[in-house]
This record gives structure tokens, sequence and C-alpha cells, in this order.
């Protein structure tokens, strides 16, 4: 059998990959402020070194954390060129025709990519040390407090469960339709736009009859074993805060305070 | 007490689906016509019928997931048409569906469990405790915090089982929730359901098409067109057999056996365990005259096709062929390791093996969907380290499949490849266009009339009827008639190598039959060789002229079925069944009646008319001379 590799999720038994999936969640939403609140490279610095401590802990191998800067590679060095260029600034270190590179182009877009590549690694971070499951886990009982407004707070957590049920499932069935057409000669690596869009259907088409019939027949499983929706129901899984929580809170809470002072009290370079 | 109960219920699909529905050869639009219906506290019972028999829409009745269009349905003295019951209906009966993979709602096991608990209430706690009692009663308890796509059919289906269980349900209905298994699956999760039904007394409703199933019932209820036909103890049901093949039912092969030998003079008494077919066999042949025995041809049954001539085209070999899915990653896993194997020109081969065993992985190999490494357009030579994989070879239908510069395309044309459930593959406005879609792609240049041509051909050697079908949409069809749609969309190519994963996967056992055969007629009129995937060792037996057995990735044996399955030790082991003749066979030796023959029904049987004949003679004649020693 095929096994699907399927989102970032690595495994292991690091003190990051044991932390609740809610403190994760919200020690990356304080990080991204601490990082956006950066105002020159002593904060950046700060925030550097904690992500630094954070990935050791991690245990995942660095090489596979840049894997995910690799996907944003060209976004980044189309900002960085575009900030060297067009940054207005006193000091002309190189000049040809219309091309101006200032000093204060090269600190500005350092800067920026500095803080564009610590919010992708610290991104990353968070999927590759927490199942896509207990993602959503925590992601539900975060939006809990929604249900005093009478959002469906559940149905979106049983959405999410069954998407990330039946992904490796869809996933494992593409690659299947995709042989099968193959063998009938289909081919989807050459030709134009037009022409490659016209061959997916072939995949597309029996898929989605699938993805239906699936869809009927869990309908009538999950309303077989009592779902309908609107009654009462209990949770049986409920995440629990442990010691780790508490020490990511407490980093969190210094993270923020120190990038706060250093914004008081040191210059900016923006 | 009567916990179900079926009054002079009717049942029709809506419009909208009885345009659906309608190929399932029903002539009026009633899936259920008359059903009178009982069933006892405790009881177990196994309800039979082919398809669209009605079997299914009776079990969607029973918990409200339909409801009738006239009659009535009791269940635990509640009325199962009041909308109000059916919440405590469904907590009383659970129903476990055929596809694992359709069942579950969440990721992890202990999640998918609790959905149950959830939904009615439970408090944290005890649903901890009912996760474990379910777990518990289908032998998972290792697997609570495991994921369900990593696990096996058979152990699917017990947590999908586990899934009902956990509602504590006082009724469960299987509908035929083991079709989709391979036979150790199947066996697991009968298992489960016989120990619910003897220790926990859960009453079980079990709907299936595999006699052996169902002969582990107390009352079999057989189907047809909506009505209840026939019903008795599974024995006796199994027994009627021209009443059976009158309700598109198949009599179970060891019955049939049976039947040939008392036909033939040779009285041996209806079983399905081949202990008792070997006793009665040997009785049989202690107390027979041979002069009573009337035939010596075999009672009708179908033989094998023999090898065709050897010729330049229509072989596989194999040497030396590993294969590793996500390589260097944590799911790092070998699916292929060193396989050797050579399927000759000719012929009918059967590869058998559990799912995860490599064989899907092998067919892949054979028409180029995956390639060898140095086949990849990408592929640079490096220099060989010492210790290194020996460099396979693959070599089908003369082409050679290591050389990056063979025409793949060419190839594919060649080695046809039908997938496991192929209908789902479909996806054209017509049949005629899905069928003419590789021919197309492999020869854009052929004329309109040679593709009209072409696959008119197609289509009438699947078996149906062209003017008929051509202008349909493929939905339309029936899942019989979809699956020769789909085998014709292969053979439009005129493949010399015909590549079937699991042809018969999810038939009944009539469809099973009329496939094996069509299978037998494009051996004869199209195809040189034919290779056939299956689990089912009387599939394999009845129909191969070879077999190799795959296990963990290598090939364990090859040769004649007879050869195969003499290693029965070596199959057990490795958790394969072996065909029910090489049962009795084996069975036979033991008692020093020692029959050669290459385990089709019709060859045993005439081995054995001739034994009787001749040998059983003899033993008598040894016996006689014993006494007249004393």
């Amino acid at each position: 059998m095929r096994e699907v590799a399927f989102g970032q999720y690595y495994p292991g038994n690091s003190f990051l990959h044991k932390c609740d999936p809610r403190s994760k969640i919200l020690f990356l939403i304080v990080y991204i402020v601490a990082v956006l609140l950066c105002q020159n490279f002593y904060a950046l610095g700060g925030c550097a070194a904690v992500f630094l401590l954070i990935a050791i802990c991690s245990k995942i191998p660095f090489k596979l954390l840049l894997r995910s800067v690799k996907a944003v590679l060209f976004l980044f060095l189309f900002m960085t060129i575009l900030n060297l260029l067009f940054t207005e600034g006193q000091t002309i270190l190189w000049k040809w025709n219309f091309i101006t590179i200032t000093q204060e182009g090269v600190y500005f877009s350092i800067f920026l990519s500095a803080r564009f590549f610590l919010l992708v690694l610290s991104s990353s971070l968070l999927t590759l040390t927490t199942t896509p499951i207990s993602l959503a886990d925590g992601i539900e009982s975060l939006l809990s407090p929604l249900k005093l407004v009478h959002f469906p707070v559940h149905a979106l957590a049983l959405i999410m469960s069954i998407a990330l049920r039946f992904i490796p499932i869809l996933t494992d069935e593409t690659g299947k339709i995709m042989n099968a057409q193959k063998a009938r000669g289909a081919d989807f690596e050459t030709g134009g736009l037009i022409q490659r869009v016209k061959s997916v259907l072939p995949v597309l088409f029996p898929l989605l009859i699938s993805a239906l019939r699936r869809a009927q027949e869990l309908g009538d499983a999950m309303e077989a074993r009592c779902y309908s929706g609107s009654q009462v129901r209990t949770k049986y899984k409920k995440l629990t805060f442990t010691w780790r929580d508490l020490v990511a809170f407490v980093v969190a809470v210094l993270l923020l305070t120190g990038i706060i002072l250093l914004r008081v009290y040191t210059p900016s370079v923006l | 007490m009567e916990v179900i109960k079926f009054e002079n219920v009717y049942y029709s699909y809506d419009r909208e689906t009885v345009e659906q529905e309608e190929l399932f050869d029903l002539h009026d639009s009633f899936a259920l016509r008359g059903v009178d219906f009982s069933v006892k506290e405790g009881e177990f019972v196994a309800i039979l019928g082919h398809n669209g028999s009605g079997k299914s829409t009776l079990a969607r009745l029973v918990n409200g997931l339909l409801s009738p269009t006239s009659g009535k349905i009791t269940v635990f003295g509640m009325d199962a048409c009041e909308r109000r019951n059916l919440f405590e209906i469904r907590k009383q009966v659970g129903i476990v569906f055929q596809n694992p993979d359709n069942q579950t709602v969440a990721s992890i096991v202990e999640d998918d469990i609790a959905f149950g608990p959830e939904n009615i209430g439970i408090e944290r706690e005890e649903i901890g405790r009912r996760i474990e009692f379910a777990l518990r009663s289908v032998g998972m308890e290792d697997f609570r915090n495991g994921t369900p796509n990593r696990l096996s059919g058979g152990q699917k289906q017990r947590i999908a089982i586990a899934g009902v269980l956990a509602l504590k349900p006082r009724v469960m209905i299987l509908d035929e929730s083991t079709a989709m298994l391979d036979p150790r699956g199947r066996k697991e999760v009968m298992e489960v359901v016989k120990r619910l039904n003897r220790e926990e007394k859960i009453t079980v409703i079990l709907i299936t098409h595999f006699p052996e199933e169902a002969l582990l019932a107390d009352r079999a209820v057989v189907m047809h067109q909506g009505k209840i036909v026939l019903e008795g103890a599974p024995k006796e049901v199994f027994q009627k057999q021209d009443i059976l093949e009158r309700f598109s039912l198949v009599t179970p092969r060891p019955v049939r056996l049976c039947r040939a030998l008392t036909k033939g003079g040779l009285p041996v008494a209806d079983s399905m365990d081949p202990m008792e077919v070997a006793v009665g066999i040997s009785n049989a042949i202690e107390r027979v005259e041979p002069s009573q025995i009337l035939q010596t041809k075999g009672a009708g049954l179908r033989s094998r096709t023999n090898t065709k001539e050897n010729s330049e085209t229509g072989g596989v070999l194999c040497q030396d062929l590993s294969h590793v899915y996500n390589i260097k990653s944590p799911f790092e896993t070998q699916a292929l390791e060193g396989v050797n194997l050579e399927i000759n020109s000719g012929e009918f081969f059967g590869i058998i093996g559990h799912t995860g065993s490599g064989k899907s992985t092998f067919v892949q190999y054979l028409n180029g969907l995956l390639k060898v490494p140095s086949a990849e357009k990408k592929y640079k030579e490096k220099k060989s380290k010492k210790g290194l994989l020996p460099k396979p070879i693959l070599k089908v239908n003369g082409f050679d499949l290591t050389d990056k510069h063979t025409d793949f395309r060419n190839l594919r044309s060649k080695v046809g490849m039908v997938f496991q459930y192929p209908e789902y593959q479909l996806f054209a406005e017509t049949v005629w266009e899905d069928v003419a879609f590789g021919l197309k792609n492999f020869r854009p240049e052929s004329t309109p009339l040679e593709v009209k041509e072409a696959v008119k051909e197609a289509i009438q050697t699947v078996g149906l009827s062209y003017e008929e079908v051509k202008g349909r949409s493929p939905f339309e069809l029936s899942g019989g008639q979809r699956r020769r749609v789909a085998i014709a969309g292969v053979l439009v190519t005129k493949p010399e190598i015909l590549v079937l994963d699991e042809p018969a996967a999810g038939l009944d056992p009539l469809g099973k039959e009329e496939i094996m055969s069509l299978l037998h007629k494009i051996h004869n009129d199209w195809c040189k060789t034919i290779i056939i995937v299956s689990h089912d060792m009387d599939e394999i037996v009845e129909n191969c002229t070879r077999a190799a057995v795959f296990s963990e990735g290598k090939v364990l044996v090859t040769g004649t079925p007879e050869e195969v399955f003499s290693q029965a030790e070596l199959l057990y082991e490795k958790g394969l069944d072996i065909p029910f003749v090489a049962k009795v066979c084996a069975q036979l030796r033991a008692k020093g009646i020692e029959i050669s023959c290459d385990l089709t029904l019709e060859d045993f049987t005439e081995k054995l008319f001739d034994f009787a004949k001749n040998k059983g003679a003899g033993m008598r004649l040894r016996s006689e001379g014993g006494q007249n020693h004393a």
C-alpha cells in the first residue's frame, strides 16, 4: 500500500510536539505580532534568538525547516529586489541609469527579508510539530466562545475532521484514476494549456462522482450512528494545559514585553 | 421475543431514484414488494440475494434511513415509520456498511468510536469506558490512537463495528460488510460477528453474497425481486440447488462438488466442510461397487483453458525487481524486494497475495506506470558501488522496460491494464466515447470508420449490445454492465497482454462467474496472455494455467495451481487460504486416498471416479485378503 505523506507533520516526541495545540497557535499569533512590532535589528535579533531556541527544542532537522522557505523563495527574492531598488534615501551607494541603490534601501530590504523569513519559518514550525487533527481540535477549542453568538463551531470542527480524514483517501484515489487513464493512453505532461486542461477532465469527472458517492454513504453511516446535528452533543476529547503550556505562556509574555520595550527605547531603521 | 417485525412492507424509490435503479433489473419501481419478516432476540439471520433483490433496502428500512411506502415495521415495539422513534431505534439497531473507507468520520480511531456516544450525549468517562469495551470486543485495543488510513480493510471494518458497538445496540446489521475485503479480512470480521452474537447476545442480521458466511447463521432468508422467496436453516437452503439457481444465486462450490459426485454414482451428502466431504467420499468409495460408477467424465463443470502456442510477444520476464515507496522519508516502505517471475505467452496467469503484498505494485510495472530507474528520462548511469542491488531485468511483450528509449506509449497500447473497480474510472458522456478514449489517445491517426469498427467490436466482445448501449451514459448502467464497458475501453486497442487487478471484486457470485467466462472468451479471441490479480483461491484454481504467490514484496511460489496449493503449510503461514478442492484432497490423502489432479472441480470429480473404479477395487481386495488370512 502506498502511504500518502500528508501535511507537513514530522513525527517526534519533543517539548514542542507535546505542547497543547491551542497554546502553540496562540504563541504563534503572539510571535507574529512581536515580529511585526520590531523596528530595528536588535528587536529582530531577539525574535530570531527565540525562534532558534524553539527550533532546537523541536528537534526538527534544519534542512526540513528550510524546505518551507523554498516554496516562497520566488516571492521572497522579488520582494527583496523591489525594496532594494525603490527605497529612497540619502546615502547613494551605486547608480546606473534610473537604478539607484541607497544604504537605507540595503538596510530596509535586509530587515524586511529577515522579518519575512522568521514569519514563514515559525508558521511552518507549527505545522511540522502539530498533526492536522490536533490543529483542528485546537482551532475548534479556541473558537468555542463563538457558540454564544450561535456560530456552528461544532459543525465546523466536524467538517474539518471529515476533510482531514478524506484528503488522503481522495489523494490516493486521484492517483489510481490517473494511472487508469494513463494506461488508456492519457497524457498529462505535454501539450499547451488548453490541451492540459482537457486532459484533466477524465480524472476530475470520476473523482467528483466518487466524492459524491462517498459523501452519500458517509451521510448514511453518520445518520445510522445517531447523528442529527441539532441535539446536545457531548465531547469525548478535552484538551488540557500542562506545565509546558505555562512555559510557552511565560516565554510569549517575556517576548512581547521585550519587543515593546525595545520599540520604545531604541531607534527605528524604518 | 420479536425485535424486528415487517408486515406486508412495500418500498418504492422516488421517481428520481427510480431512473438510476431501473437497470437493476426491476421491472417496476418497487424495491420491496410485500415483505413479511421477523427477527427474534439473539438470533443470527443471514439474508441472501443477488444485486438489486432488495436486501439493502430492507436493512435501511429497519433503522429509518428509508421509510416504507406502505406496510408496517416495528422495531422493539416502536413504529419505525414515526420520525420521533428514529433516534431511539438507531440506538438499538446499528448498521455496518460495505465500504470500510466511507464510514469513519475521524482520523484517529478512538475519536471515531466516540462519535456515536457523543451524538447521544453520553458522559465523558462513560465514553472512555465504551471505547475500551468496543475495541476489546473487536480485538483492536492496540490501535486506539492509530489512524484508520494505515489499517487493512478488515481492520477498518472492525473499527466500523466498534463504532456501532459503542452505542450498545441490541441488533447489528451488516450490509455486505465483507464484500470489499480479502479472505483474511473477511475471516477477521466474521469471527468478531460470531463472537458478538454468542457472547454479547447481540442479534445479527447479515446481508451477504458468501455462502460460507451465511452458514454461520441460525436462519437464512433468500430474497428475489423484492420478495422473500426461501427461508430456513442455511444448510437446507443451500441444498435447494434448482430453486437457488432460479433466483440467480449460485450454489456454493462444495455443494456442487457433492452433487456432481452423487450424480456420477458416488453418493456424498451435501456439506460445506472439507473434512465432512472427505469422510463422505472415502465412505462412498468403500461402499460403492465399481460397476455402479456411472460417469467417468466430470458433471459439466467448466475446466481451464489450455495454454496456447508460445510466441515472441505476450510474455513477461522479470528479474531482481525492487520498489520502495516514499524513499528517504519517515513513511518509507519496501513494496517489492527482488521479484523474479516469468510469464509465458498464451498463459492465463494468476497472481495471489494479500493487500500490501506488492502484487498491485508489480502489475503497475508491467505497462510502465511505474518505471525502473534506468528507464526514467532524467536517468544518468551512476557507477554502482559494491553490494548494490543487481540491475533489474524487465521485459514485457518484447519491450525492454529498463531502457529509457523504449516507446512506452506503444507498450501501453499492447499491454492493457484493468484496475480494481474499473467502473469508477468511466467519465465520458456516452459509452461510445468512453470506449473510444484509449484508441483516440494511442492512435490519433485512425480514421473515424476504423474507430467505429474497433469500438463496436470491443463493446460486443464484452457481451453488451452495441446499438443499445453506445449512446447511453455509462452512469445509467448497472454495476456489472459498467465494469464491462470499462474492460471494453481497455480492449479497444487490441492489447496482446491483458492485466486485470481483482476483476471480480465486489460482484455477486453470478456476476463473478460471468466476468470469468468473459475473460476466457477474451483469452480465446483477443489477447494472447491474461494476467489476473486475485485473492479468491477458487477463482485461481478454476481459471489459471499457472499462478504466483506474492508475500511481503517477494514471490513465494510459482507453478501450476496444483504445485502452488500443494504447499498448504507455507500458504497458511502467510495467512493465505487454499481452495476447497485442495483441502478435500489433503484430507483424502490423510485417509490414504491419493488423488493427483489440477484441482478444478471437473478434473477432481473425474479423477475420483477413476479412482473409485480402479483403486477402490484394489482396496477392497486388500481388505478381503486380510479377512481370508484371519
